[in-house]
Protein backbone atom coordinates (compact mmCIF):
# COMPACT_ATOMS: atom_id res chain seq x y z
CA UNK A 1 0.00 0.00 0.00
CA UNK A 2 1.30 3.25 -0.84
CA UNK A 3 0.72 7.13 0.36
CA UNK A 4 -0.96 7.67 -2.93
CA UNK A 5 -3.89 5.71 -2.14
CA UNK A 6 -5.16 7.92 0.16
CA UNK A 7 -7.72 10.58 -1.09
CA UNK A 8 -6.11 14.21 -1.18
CA UNK A 9 -9.47 15.24 0.80
CA UNK A 10 -8.59 12.96 3.56
CA UNK A 11 -5.42 13.31 3.51
CA UNK A 12 -5.44 16.80 4.34
CA UNK A 13 -7.71 16.39 7.30
CA UNK A 14 -5.58 14.32 8.43
CA UNK A 15 -2.85 17.28 8.70
CA UNK A 16 -6.08 19.81 9.57
CA UNK A 17 -6.85 17.30 12.52
CA UNK A 18 -3.87 17.59 13.74
CA UNK A 19 -3.31 21.26 13.40
CA UNK A 20 -5.89 21.81 15.53
CA UNK A 21 -8.00 23.37 12.94
CA UNK A 22 -11.03 21.21 12.97
CA UNK A 23 -14.16 22.02 14.85
CA UNK A 24 -15.28 19.31 17.33
CA UNK A 25 -17.51 17.33 15.47
CA UNK A 26 -15.15 17.29 12.09
CA UNK A 27 -12.49 16.57 14.37
CA UNK A 28 -14.32 13.52 15.90
CA UNK A 29 -15.01 12.19 12.55
CA UNK A 30 -11.83 12.18 11.17
CA UNK A 31 -10.60 9.98 14.74
CA UNK A 32 -13.37 7.51 13.18
CA UNK A 33 -12.03 7.62 10.02
CA UNK A 34 -8.22 6.91 11.22
CA UNK A 35 -9.29 4.46 13.20
CA UNK A 36 -10.75 2.37 10.62
CA UNK A 37 -8.27 3.27 8.10
CA UNK A 38 -4.84 2.17 8.79
CA UNK A 39 -3.47 3.91 5.85
CA UNK A 40 -5.06 7.15 7.79
CA UNK A 41 -3.78 6.54 10.93
CA UNK A 42 -0.46 5.76 9.63
CA UNK A 43 -0.35 9.32 7.71
CA UNK A 44 -1.24 11.05 11.17
CA UNK A 45 1.71 9.50 12.74
CA UNK A 46 4.02 10.14 9.86
CA UNK A 47 2.85 13.49 10.66
CA UNK A 48 2.80 13.89 14.45
CA UNK A 49 6.10 12.05 13.94
CA UNK A 50 7.19 15.16 11.93
CA UNK A 51 6.22 18.28 13.99
CA UNK A 52 7.71 16.45 17.08
CA UNK A 53 10.75 16.12 15.59
CA UNK A 54 10.08 19.89 14.23
CA UNK A 55 9.49 21.45 17.82
CA UNK A 56 12.46 19.44 19.41
CA UNK A 57 15.36 19.25 17.10
CA UNK A 58 15.22 22.02 14.29
CA UNK A 59 17.83 24.75 15.84
CA UNK A 60 16.04 28.21 16.50
CA UNK A 61 17.75 31.27 15.30
CA UNK A 62 17.65 34.66 16.93
CA UNK A 63 17.56 37.63 15.33
CA UNK A 64 21.60 39.04 15.57
CA UNK A 65 22.16 41.49 18.38
CA UNK A 66 22.46 44.60 16.39
CA UNK A 67 19.21 44.24 13.96
CA UNK A 68 16.88 46.21 16.31
CA UNK A 69 18.99 48.96 16.98
CA UNK A 70 19.83 49.11 12.82
CA UNK A 71 16.15 49.48 12.69
CA UNK A 72 15.33 51.22 14.99
CA UNK A 73 17.92 53.98 13.48
CA UNK A 74 16.94 53.94 10.25
CA UNK A 75 13.59 55.24 11.02
CA UNK A 76 14.66 57.62 13.28
CA UNK A 77 13.84 56.17 16.66
CA UNK A 78 17.46 56.44 17.72
CA UNK A 79 17.12 60.25 18.50
CA UNK A 80 16.77 61.07 22.00
CA UNK A 81 12.86 60.55 22.64
CA UNK A 82 11.40 64.11 24.00
CA UNK A 83 10.25 64.06 27.67
CA UNK A 84 6.66 63.39 27.97
CA UNK A 85 5.12 66.89 28.40
CA UNK A 86 3.71 67.53 32.42
CA UNK A 87 0.19 67.26 30.77
CA UNK A 88 0.11 64.25 29.62
CA UNK A 89 2.01 62.81 32.84
CA UNK A 90 -0.70 65.08 34.82
CA UNK A 91 -3.59 63.11 32.32
CA UNK A 92 -1.80 59.22 32.80
CA UNK A 93 -1.95 60.02 36.71
CA UNK A 94 -5.76 61.62 36.29
CA UNK A 95 -6.66 58.53 34.46
CA UNK A 96 -5.13 55.83 36.80
CA UNK A 97 -6.19 57.35 39.89
CA UNK A 98 -9.77 57.47 38.06
CA UNK A 99 -9.02 53.45 36.95
CA UNK A 100 -8.11 52.62 40.73
CA UNK A 101 -10.45 54.62 42.61
CA UNK A 102 -11.45 52.14 45.12
CA UNK A 103 -8.38 49.35 45.60
CA UNK A 104 -11.15 46.62 45.03
CA UNK A 105 -12.25 48.10 41.35
CA UNK A 106 -10.81 44.84 39.85
CA UNK A 107 -12.71 42.98 42.18
CA UNK A 108 -16.20 44.58 42.21
CA UNK A 109 -16.44 45.57 39.10
CA UNK A 110 -16.60 43.32 36.15
CA UNK A 111 -17.48 45.71 33.92
CA UNK A 112 -13.65 47.42 33.77
CA UNK A 113 -12.50 44.13 32.11
CA UNK A 114 -11.73 46.31 29.26
CA UNK A 115 -8.85 47.84 31.32
CA UNK A 116 -7.63 45.13 33.03
CA UNK A 117 -7.37 43.49 29.20
CA UNK A 118 -5.59 46.16 28.22
CA UNK A 119 -3.15 46.01 30.96
CA UNK A 120 -2.19 42.19 30.57
CA UNK A 121 -1.88 43.07 26.34
CA UNK A 122 0.15 45.89 27.60
CA UNK A 123 2.34 43.91 29.58
CA UNK A 124 2.86 41.43 27.14
CA UNK A 125 4.03 43.33 25.13
CA UNK A 126 6.47 44.95 26.67
CA UNK A 127 7.68 41.63 28.16
CA UNK A 128 8.16 40.59 24.73
CA UNK A 129 10.48 43.78 23.83
CA UNK A 130 12.25 44.07 27.48
CA UNK A 131 15.46 42.37 27.63
CA UNK A 132 13.86 40.02 30.36
CA UNK A 133 10.86 38.34 30.15
CA UNK A 134 10.31 36.83 33.54
CA UNK A 135 11.61 38.25 36.97
CA UNK A 136 12.28 35.10 38.37
CA UNK A 137 13.62 32.60 35.80
CA UNK A 138 13.43 29.04 36.02
CA UNK A 139 10.87 26.39 34.77
CA UNK A 140 10.35 24.69 38.33
CA UNK A 141 6.96 25.30 39.50
CA UNK A 142 8.89 24.96 43.01
CA UNK A 143 10.69 27.88 42.42
CA UNK A 144 8.67 30.45 41.01
CA UNK A 145 5.81 30.07 43.34
CA UNK A 146 7.35 31.02 46.37
CA UNK A 147 9.85 33.74 44.70
CA UNK A 148 5.74 35.29 45.19
CA UNK A 149 5.45 34.73 48.46
CA UNK A 150 6.04 37.44 50.31
CA UNK A 151 5.97 40.00 47.33
CA UNK A 152 2.08 39.84 46.83
CA UNK A 153 -0.73 38.43 49.13
CA UNK A 154 -1.52 35.29 47.80
CA UNK A 155 0.70 33.10 45.26
CA UNK A 156 -0.48 31.97 42.72
CA UNK A 157 -1.29 28.59 41.06
CA UNK A 158 1.47 27.69 38.80
CA UNK A 159 1.10 23.75 37.22
CA UNK A 160 3.79 21.59 35.37
CA UNK A 161 2.60 21.84 31.96
CA UNK A 162 6.30 20.87 30.41
CA UNK A 163 5.29 17.53 29.26
CA UNK A 164 2.73 18.61 27.56
CA UNK A 165 5.24 21.44 25.59
CA UNK A 166 4.15 24.20 27.28
CA UNK A 167 6.87 24.26 29.56
CA UNK A 168 7.33 27.03 32.84
CA UNK A 169 9.33 29.81 31.72
CA UNK A 170 9.59 31.82 34.86
CA UNK A 171 6.69 34.13 36.77
CA UNK A 172 6.55 37.96 37.12
CA UNK A 173 5.33 40.88 38.52
CA UNK A 174 2.88 43.32 36.49
CA UNK A 175 1.14 45.64 37.60
CA UNK A 176 -2.88 46.43 36.19
CA UNK A 177 -4.18 49.55 37.80
CA UNK A 178 -2.49 50.28 40.94
CA UNK A 179 -2.70 46.61 42.05
CA UNK A 180 0.38 44.42 41.55
CA UNK A 181 -0.44 40.66 39.79
CA UNK A 182 1.34 37.36 39.64
CA UNK A 183 1.81 36.53 35.74
CA UNK A 184 3.32 33.28 34.81
CA UNK A 185 5.08 32.69 31.23
CA UNK A 186 5.14 29.53 29.62
CA UNK A 187 6.57 28.64 26.26
CA UNK A 188 5.49 26.68 23.35
CA UNK A 189 7.52 25.88 20.53
CA UNK A 190 9.21 29.34 20.69
CA UNK A 191 6.84 31.40 21.70
CA UNK A 192 5.32 32.76 25.03
CA UNK A 193 2.32 32.92 26.71
CA UNK A 194 1.61 35.20 29.46
CA UNK A 195 -0.45 34.01 32.28
CA UNK A 196 -1.98 36.43 34.45
CA UNK A 197 -3.44 35.65 37.78
CA UNK A 198 -6.10 38.78 38.65
CA UNK A 199 -7.25 38.51 41.97
CA UNK A 200 -11.30 38.66 41.79
CA UNK A 201 -12.89 37.18 44.84
CA UNK A 202 -16.66 37.24 44.34
CA UNK A 203 -16.88 36.38 40.85
CA UNK A 204 -18.21 33.67 39.93
CA UNK A 205 -16.36 30.72 37.99
CA UNK A 206 -16.65 30.96 34.22
CA UNK A 207 -15.14 28.93 31.18
CA UNK A 208 -12.79 30.49 29.27
CA UNK A 209 -13.77 32.84 26.46
CA UNK A 210 -11.82 33.65 23.42
CA UNK A 211 -10.98 37.19 22.22
CA UNK A 212 -8.30 38.45 19.95
CA UNK A 213 -6.46 42.13 20.06
CA UNK A 214 -3.19 43.43 17.98
CA UNK A 215 -2.85 39.89 16.12
CA UNK A 216 -2.82 38.04 19.95
CA UNK A 217 -4.95 35.67 20.81
CA UNK A 218 -6.83 35.96 24.59
CA UNK A 219 -8.51 34.23 26.71
CA UNK A 220 -9.83 34.51 30.36
CA UNK A 221 -11.92 32.61 32.35
CA UNK A 222 -12.48 32.75 35.92
CA UNK A 223 -11.99 30.13 38.83
CA UNK A 224 -11.92 29.79 43.04
CA UNK A 225 -11.89 33.87 42.84
CA UNK A 226 -9.01 34.58 40.08
CA UNK A 227 -9.49 36.22 36.83
CA UNK A 228 -6.94 34.76 34.75
CA UNK A 229 -5.98 36.27 31.27
CA UNK A 230 -3.64 34.21 28.71
CA UNK A 231 -2.62 35.79 25.72
CA UNK A 232 -0.04 34.70 23.33
CA UNK A 233 0.92 34.70 19.57
CA UNK A 234 0.26 30.81 19.12
CA UNK A 235 -2.75 29.70 17.22
CA UNK A 236 -6.14 29.84 19.37
CA UNK A 237 -6.36 26.21 19.19
CA UNK A 238 -2.83 25.85 21.28
CA UNK A 239 -3.23 29.00 23.49
CA UNK A 240 -7.48 26.72 24.14
CA UNK A 241 -5.40 23.68 24.73
CA UNK A 242 -2.98 25.19 27.16
CA UNK A 243 -5.84 26.80 29.28
CA UNK A 244 -7.59 23.32 29.01
CA UNK A 245 -4.18 22.11 30.56
CA UNK A 246 -3.93 24.53 33.14
CA UNK A 247 -7.25 24.33 34.12
CA UNK A 248 -7.44 20.52 34.85
CA UNK A 249 -3.92 20.13 35.61
CA UNK A 250 -3.01 19.65 39.41
CA UNK A 251 -0.67 22.57 40.97
CA UNK A 252 2.19 21.22 43.56
CA UNK A 253 1.56 20.08 46.37
CA UNK B 1 -17.29 17.27 5.11
CA UNK B 2 -15.63 19.12 3.56
CA UNK B 3 -12.38 21.18 3.46
CA UNK B 4 -14.40 23.92 3.64
CA UNK B 5 -15.37 23.89 6.76
CA UNK B 6 -12.22 24.19 8.45
CA UNK B 7 -11.69 27.32 10.16
CA UNK B 8 -15.17 27.26 11.01
CA UNK B 9 -14.23 27.26 14.60
CA UNK B 10 -11.66 29.57 15.03
CA UNK B 11 -12.32 33.31 15.78
CA UNK B 12 -12.26 35.73 13.08
CA UNK B 13 -9.06 37.23 13.42
CA UNK B 14 -8.55 41.03 13.09
CA UNK B 15 -11.79 41.74 13.18
CA UNK B 16 -12.07 42.93 16.74
CA UNK B 17 -10.91 46.44 17.28
CA UNK B 18 -9.24 47.02 20.37
CA UNK B 19 -11.13 48.87 22.63
CA UNK B 20 -8.23 51.14 23.37
CA UNK B 21 -5.23 51.84 25.14
CA UNK B 22 -6.43 54.59 27.03
CA UNK B 23 -3.03 55.87 28.66
CA UNK B 24 -2.03 55.96 25.42
CA UNK B 25 -4.52 57.64 24.03
CA UNK B 26 -4.90 60.29 26.18
CA UNK B 27 -1.58 60.81 26.73
CA UNK B 28 -0.85 61.27 22.92
CA UNK B 29 -3.74 63.61 22.65
CA UNK B 30 -2.81 66.05 25.07
CA UNK B 31 1.31 65.92 23.85
CA UNK B 32 -0.29 66.74 20.67
CA UNK B 33 -1.61 69.90 21.84
CA UNK B 34 1.54 70.92 23.44
CA UNK B 35 3.85 70.17 20.42
CA UNK B 36 3.90 71.11 16.86
CA UNK B 37 1.86 68.69 14.94
CA UNK B 38 4.76 67.07 12.95
CA UNK B 39 6.64 65.99 15.88
CA UNK B 40 3.40 64.44 17.09
CA UNK B 41 3.09 63.22 14.11
CA UNK B 42 6.31 61.21 14.09
CA UNK B 43 6.10 60.06 17.62
CA UNK B 44 3.31 59.05 16.93
CA UNK B 45 4.40 56.55 13.64
CA UNK B 46 7.78 55.57 16.41
CA UNK B 47 4.86 54.63 18.82
CA UNK B 48 3.01 52.30 16.40
CA UNK B 49 6.00 51.19 14.53
CA UNK B 50 7.58 50.10 18.63
CA UNK B 51 4.11 48.50 19.08
CA UNK B 52 3.20 46.80 16.16
CA UNK B 53 6.62 45.66 14.35
CA UNK B 54 9.44 45.34 17.09
CA UNK B 55 7.86 43.12 18.90
CA UNK B 56 7.77 39.98 15.64
CA UNK B 57 11.66 40.87 14.96
CA UNK B 58 12.18 37.63 15.94
CA UNK B 59 9.43 35.52 13.70
CA UNK B 60 10.49 38.24 10.89
CA UNK B 61 13.98 37.45 10.68
CA UNK B 62 13.34 33.68 10.89
CA UNK B 63 10.94 33.60 8.12
CA UNK B 64 13.50 35.71 6.20
CA UNK B 65 16.13 33.35 6.97
CA UNK B 66 14.31 29.90 5.88
CA UNK B 67 13.12 32.20 2.56
CA UNK B 68 16.30 33.65 1.92
CA UNK B 69 18.67 30.48 2.93
CA UNK B 70 21.31 32.46 5.14
CA UNK B 71 21.54 35.15 7.67
CA UNK B 72 23.47 38.15 5.75
CA UNK B 73 20.34 38.17 3.20
CA UNK B 74 17.30 37.60 5.90
CA UNK B 75 19.02 41.09 7.81
CA UNK B 76 18.83 42.98 4.70
CA UNK B 77 15.34 41.77 3.86
CA UNK B 78 14.10 42.47 7.63
CA UNK B 79 15.93 46.09 7.10
CA UNK B 80 13.85 46.72 3.95
CA UNK B 81 10.63 45.24 5.58
CA UNK B 82 10.74 46.98 8.48
CA UNK B 83 11.40 50.05 6.63
CA UNK B 84 8.30 49.24 3.88
CA UNK B 85 6.23 48.33 7.33
CA UNK B 86 7.46 51.95 9.03
CA UNK B 87 6.12 53.80 5.54
CA UNK B 88 2.66 51.70 5.80
CA UNK B 89 2.15 51.78 9.57
CA UNK B 90 -0.68 54.48 9.43
CA UNK B 91 -2.88 51.61 7.31
CA UNK B 92 -2.35 49.31 9.77
CA UNK B 93 -6.06 49.17 11.46
CA UNK B 94 -5.30 47.47 14.30
CA UNK B 95 -5.82 43.71 13.21
CA UNK B 96 -3.33 41.24 13.25
CA UNK B 97 0.06 42.75 13.83
CA UNK B 98 2.37 39.78 13.45
CA UNK B 99 0.29 38.46 10.01
CA UNK B 100 0.49 41.92 8.73
CA UNK B 101 4.49 41.75 9.63
CA UNK B 102 5.19 38.27 8.17
CA UNK B 103 3.28 39.59 5.24
CA UNK B 104 5.65 42.43 4.51
CA UNK B 105 8.47 40.07 5.54
CA UNK B 106 7.63 37.93 2.61
CA UNK B 107 6.78 40.21 0.01
CA UNK B 108 10.08 41.99 0.44
CA UNK B 109 11.94 38.48 0.30
CA UNK B 110 10.59 37.61 -2.44
CA UNK B 111 11.22 41.02 -4.33
CA UNK B 112 14.92 41.17 -2.88
CA UNK B 113 15.62 37.39 -4.57
CA UNK B 114 14.14 38.40 -7.73
CA UNK B 115 16.60 41.38 -7.48
CA UNK B 116 19.87 39.90 -5.87
CA UNK B 117 19.80 36.19 -6.24
CA UNK B 118 17.56 35.64 -9.41
CA UNK B 119 18.58 32.29 -9.50
CA UNK B 120 16.34 31.06 -5.92
CA UNK B 121 12.83 32.45 -7.21
CA UNK B 122 11.05 29.26 -8.76
CA UNK B 123 7.73 30.09 -10.33
CA UNK B 124 4.90 28.20 -8.21
CA UNK B 125 2.46 27.57 -10.58
CA UNK B 126 4.71 24.63 -12.83
CA UNK B 127 5.98 23.49 -9.34
CA UNK B 128 2.38 22.49 -8.13
CA UNK B 129 1.95 20.82 -11.50
CA UNK B 130 4.61 18.99 -11.31
CA UNK B 131 3.84 17.77 -7.67
CA UNK B 132 0.33 16.92 -7.92
CA UNK B 133 1.45 14.15 -10.95
CA UNK B 134 4.25 13.19 -8.94
CA UNK B 135 2.89 10.51 -6.20
CA UNK B 136 5.17 9.61 -3.40
CA UNK B 137 6.04 6.35 -2.76
CA UNK B 138 5.87 5.21 1.13
CA UNK B 139 6.27 1.45 2.58
CA UNK B 140 4.13 0.97 5.40
CA UNK B 141 5.60 -2.87 5.63
CA UNK B 142 9.57 -1.91 5.76
CA UNK B 143 11.23 -3.59 8.36
CA UNK B 144 11.78 -0.07 10.68
CA UNK B 145 8.92 2.27 10.76
CA UNK B 146 9.40 5.32 9.10
CA UNK B 147 7.65 7.12 12.20
CA UNK B 148 10.76 5.65 14.00
CA UNK B 149 13.31 6.99 11.49
CA UNK B 150 11.62 10.57 11.20
CA UNK B 151 11.87 10.31 15.44
CA UNK B 152 15.64 9.65 14.94
CA UNK B 153 16.52 12.57 12.27
CA UNK B 154 19.89 14.81 13.35
CA UNK B 155 19.33 18.57 13.56
CA UNK B 156 21.53 19.62 10.50
CA UNK B 157 20.06 16.87 8.87
CA UNK B 158 16.52 17.84 9.38
CA UNK B 159 17.29 21.60 8.60
CA UNK B 160 18.90 20.68 5.34
CA UNK B 161 16.04 18.49 4.37
CA UNK B 162 13.96 21.76 4.68
CA UNK B 163 16.35 24.16 3.28
CA UNK B 164 15.81 21.90 -0.12
CA UNK B 165 12.06 22.57 0.03
CA UNK B 166 10.69 24.24 -3.24
CA UNK B 167 9.99 28.03 -1.78
CA UNK B 168 6.22 27.56 -1.53
CA UNK B 169 6.23 24.72 0.37
CA UNK B 170 9.21 25.70 2.51
CA UNK B 171 7.95 29.09 3.70
CA UNK B 172 3.95 27.51 4.39
CA UNK B 173 5.66 24.72 6.44
CA UNK B 174 7.48 27.02 8.49
CA UNK B 175 4.63 29.00 9.18
CA UNK B 176 2.91 26.50 10.61
CA UNK B 177 5.24 24.17 12.15
CA UNK B 178 8.08 26.09 13.87
CA UNK B 179 6.08 29.76 13.67
CA UNK B 180 2.65 28.48 14.94
CA UNK B 181 0.49 30.09 12.46
CA UNK B 182 -3.19 29.19 11.81
CA UNK B 183 -4.31 28.26 8.33
CA UNK B 184 -5.83 31.25 7.92
CA UNK B 185 -3.02 33.59 8.72
CA UNK B 186 -0.60 31.47 6.58
CA UNK B 187 -3.66 32.41 3.83
CA UNK B 188 -3.09 35.98 4.50
CA UNK B 189 0.70 35.92 4.69
CA UNK B 190 1.17 34.02 1.53
CA UNK B 191 -1.84 35.44 0.04
CA UNK B 192 -3.09 31.98 -1.28
CA UNK B 193 -6.61 30.72 -0.36
CA UNK B 194 -7.11 28.30 2.18
CA UNK B 195 -7.09 25.02 0.30
CA UNK B 196 -3.96 26.12 -1.29
CA UNK B 197 -2.38 26.55 2.00
CA UNK B 198 -3.16 22.84 3.00
CA UNK B 199 -2.46 21.42 0.07
CA UNK B 200 1.30 23.14 -0.13
CA UNK B 201 1.81 21.83 3.92
CA UNK B 202 0.52 18.64 3.04
CA UNK B 203 2.78 18.60 0.15
CA UNK B 204 6.06 20.09 2.30
CA UNK B 205 5.52 17.38 5.18
CA UNK B 206 5.04 14.81 2.60
CA UNK B 207 8.75 15.68 0.73
CA UNK B 208 10.17 15.90 4.30
CA UNK B 209 8.57 12.60 5.65
CA UNK B 210 9.48 11.08 2.09
CA UNK B 211 13.30 11.91 2.52
CA UNK B 212 13.40 11.22 6.26
CA UNK B 213 11.74 8.03 6.67
CA UNK B 214 14.01 6.25 4.15
CA UNK B 215 17.38 5.02 5.27
CA UNK B 216 20.48 5.61 3.72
Amino acid sequence: MSRSTIPEDSRLLVHAYLDGELDPANALAVEQRMAADPALAAEGERVAALQQLLRERLPREAAPPGLRARIEASVGMRRARPQPSWRALAASVVLAAALASGSTWLALAPEQGDAVRDGVIAAHIRSLMAPQRVDIASSDQHTVKPWFNGRIAQAPRVVDLANADFPLVGGRLDVIGRTPVPTLVYRHRQHFITLTAVPAAGRANSAPEAGTADGYNLLHWTADGVLYWAISDVAAADLEKFAGLFRTGQPEP
Amino acid sequence: MTVASIGANRPVVGRNRRSGDHLQVVARRISRQGDGKDMARGDDDNTRFADVVLPHLGDAFALARWITGNRADAEDVVQDACLRAFRAIDGFAHGNARAWVLTIVRNTAYTWLGKNRPTVVVAVDDLEAAETAQAIPGDPNAETPETALIAQTESARLEAAIARLPNPFRETLILRDVQGLDYREIAQVTGVPIGTVMSRLARGRGRLIAELGRKD
